[in-house]
C-alpha cells in the first residue's frame, strides 16, 4: 500500500472499489475520530464505539460515491462526527445494532497515550511563580470548575487563561517537550 | 488554520489552545475549528495526546495534596464533597493555633483572615526559628472574601516533627517595602510516629 497517498487520492480509490485503499483511509482516521470522541464524550471507550460508528457510516457514504467532492473528505468526517456525538448522547439503540453487525470487523487500533513523570512534573509546577500555581492547581483538580475556581482567586477571565496559558507552555518546556 | 495530514503541519495549534480545547474552555466557533483541523492531521493529532497526558498528569499532582499553594474556598468545598479529608486551621492575625494531621488527612489548608483591600502585591512568609524558609510571592488574592487560604504539602507535614511556624501575609508595594498585613502562630504536635531526631534544614 502507498502510504503517501494523499487523502484525497485514497478517497477516490475507495469508491472505485479499492479495498487497499479503503483499509488506508481506516488506518489514517481511527487516531483521530478516536481523540474527537475523547474529546466529546469524555471517555475512551466511547470514543472507540465512535471510531466504529463513524467508519462504518463514512465507507457506506465512499462506496456508494456519496461523496462528491474528494477534497471535502475532513469536513465530512467533522460532519459525522458531530451528529454520530448527537447520537450516542440520545439512544444507545441504533449504536448497538451496528456494532453487532460491524463491531468485529472494525476494532479501532489507537496510538498509546504518552505517559508523563508525576514526580518531574511536581517538580516543574514547583518551578512556576506562585500565581501561575494556583491557577494550575485549581484548575486541574476539578476541570469542571476551571474558571469558577480561578477567579474565585480575584483573577480576571483574561487574567487567568494568560497565566494558565503561560504555566502550560512553561510545563511543556519544562517536561522536554517542543513548543 | 491550513492542515496536513502526514508528517509536520504547516500551522500547528499553539499548545496553550489545545489543552483549553481539551478543557471545553474555548468558544465554540473557535472549537469546531480546531475539531476541524485535528481531524486532518497527525501533527497535532499528536500534540494534543501530549496534551491530554499532561492534563491526566496535572489532575493528579493538583489531587495529591503535596504542593504548597494558595487555593480557594471552591477548591475546599470540592474535596470535601469528594470525600476527601481536609484538616482546616483557621486564624486571625495575631492569633496563635496548635495544630496537628493524621494518617488519614489528604489536605491540609490554613485560613488566613486579613483585611486584604487595598493591598496590591501580597506576598506570605514562613518563618521557623526566627529566620524565613520560604515565601510565596504575588499570590493571588480576592480582596472581598477577607481571607488567604494556603494549602501545605501533606506528606511533608505528616512526616514533621513538633514544631512552630509563623505566617505573615505581608503588602509589598513597587518599591518593595513590606507592610504587615497578619501574622500567624502555628504550633506543630506530631502525632504519627516516625523517626527520632527529624531536624529542619
Amino acid at each position: 500500500m502507498d502510504v503517501e497517498s494523499s487523502e484525497s487520492d485514497l478517497t477516490s480509490r475507495v469508491a472505485e472499489g479499492d479495498r487497499a485503499a479503503e483499509a488506508e483511509l481506516c488506518r489514517r482516521l481511527v487516531p483521530r475520530i478516536h481523540l474527537y470522541g475523547r474529546r466529546h464524550l469524555g471517555s475512551a471507550s466511547a470514543a472507540d464505539d465512535l471510531v466504529q460508528l463513524v467508519l462504518i457510516k463514512l465507507i457506506e457514504a465512499l462506496r456508494a460515491a456519496r461523496l462528491r467532492d474528494r477534497d471535502k473528505l475532513v469536513q465530512f468526517v467533522m460532519g459525522t462526527c458531530r451528529l454520530t456525538v448527537l447520537d450516542l448522547r440520545r439512544t444507545a439503540r441504533r449504536q448497538d445494532q451496528l456494532l453487532q453487525r460491524y463491531g468485529a470487523d472494525l476494532v479501532p487500533a489507537t496510538p498509546p497515550m504518552p505517559r508523563m513523570d508525576d514526580g518531574q512534573l511536581a517538580r516543574c509546577i514547583q518551578a512556576l511563580t506562585d500565581r501561575e500555581r494556583s491557577v494550575v492547581v485549581l484548575t486541574f483538580y476539578d476541570e469542571r470548575s476551571a474558571g469558577e475556581a480561578a477567579r474565585s482567586l480575584g483573577l480576571s477571565d483574561a487574567n487567568v487563561r494568560v497565566i494558565r496559558h503561560r504555566a502550560i507552555k512553561a510545563l511543556h518546556a519544562c517536561m522536554g517537550g517542543s513548543a | 488554520m491550513t492542515t496536513a495530514a502526514r508528517g509536520a503541519c504547516s500551522d500547528p495549534i499553539d499548545r496553550a489552545i489545545l489543552m483549553d480545547y481539551w478543557l471545553a474552555l474555548l468558544p465554540s466557533t473557535v472549537e469546531q475549528a480546531v475539531d476541524l483541523h485535528l481531524l486532518g492531521c497527525d501533527a497535532c493529532s499528536d500534540r494534543l495526546r501530549e496534551t491530554i497526558a499532561l492534563s491526566e498528569s496535572l489532575s493528579h499532582v493538583a489531587r495529591s495534596g503535596e504542593l504548597p499553594v494558595i487555593v480557594s474556598d471552591a477548591f475546599v468545598r470540592h474535596a470535601i464533597a469528594a470525600g476527601r479529608q481536609v484538616r482546616e486551621y483557621a486564624a486571625m492575625p495575631g492569633e496563635s493555633v496548635p495544630c496537628t494531621v493524621s494518617a488519614d488527612d489528604d489536605y491540609l489548608v490554613a485560613r488566613l483572615g486579613a483585611d486584604l483591600r487595598g493591598a496590591g502585591r501580597v506576598d506570605l512568609s514562613l518563618d521557623m526559628r526566627g529566620s524565613e524558609v520560604g515565601r510565596l510571592a504575588d499570590i493571588p488574592v480576592n480582596a472581598e472574601t477577607g481571607q488567604v487560604i494556603c494549602q501545605m504539602s501533606i506528606g511533608w507535614s505528616k512526616a514533621a516533627p513538633d514544631n512552630s511556624v509563623l505566617m505573615r501575609l505581608l503588602s509589598v508595594d513597587e518599591a518593595g517595602a513590606e507592610r504587615m498585613l497578619g501574622e500567624y502562630a502555628f504550633h506543630h504536635t506530631r502525632t504519627i510516629p516516625g523517626p527520632p531526631g527529624w531536624t529542619f534544614p
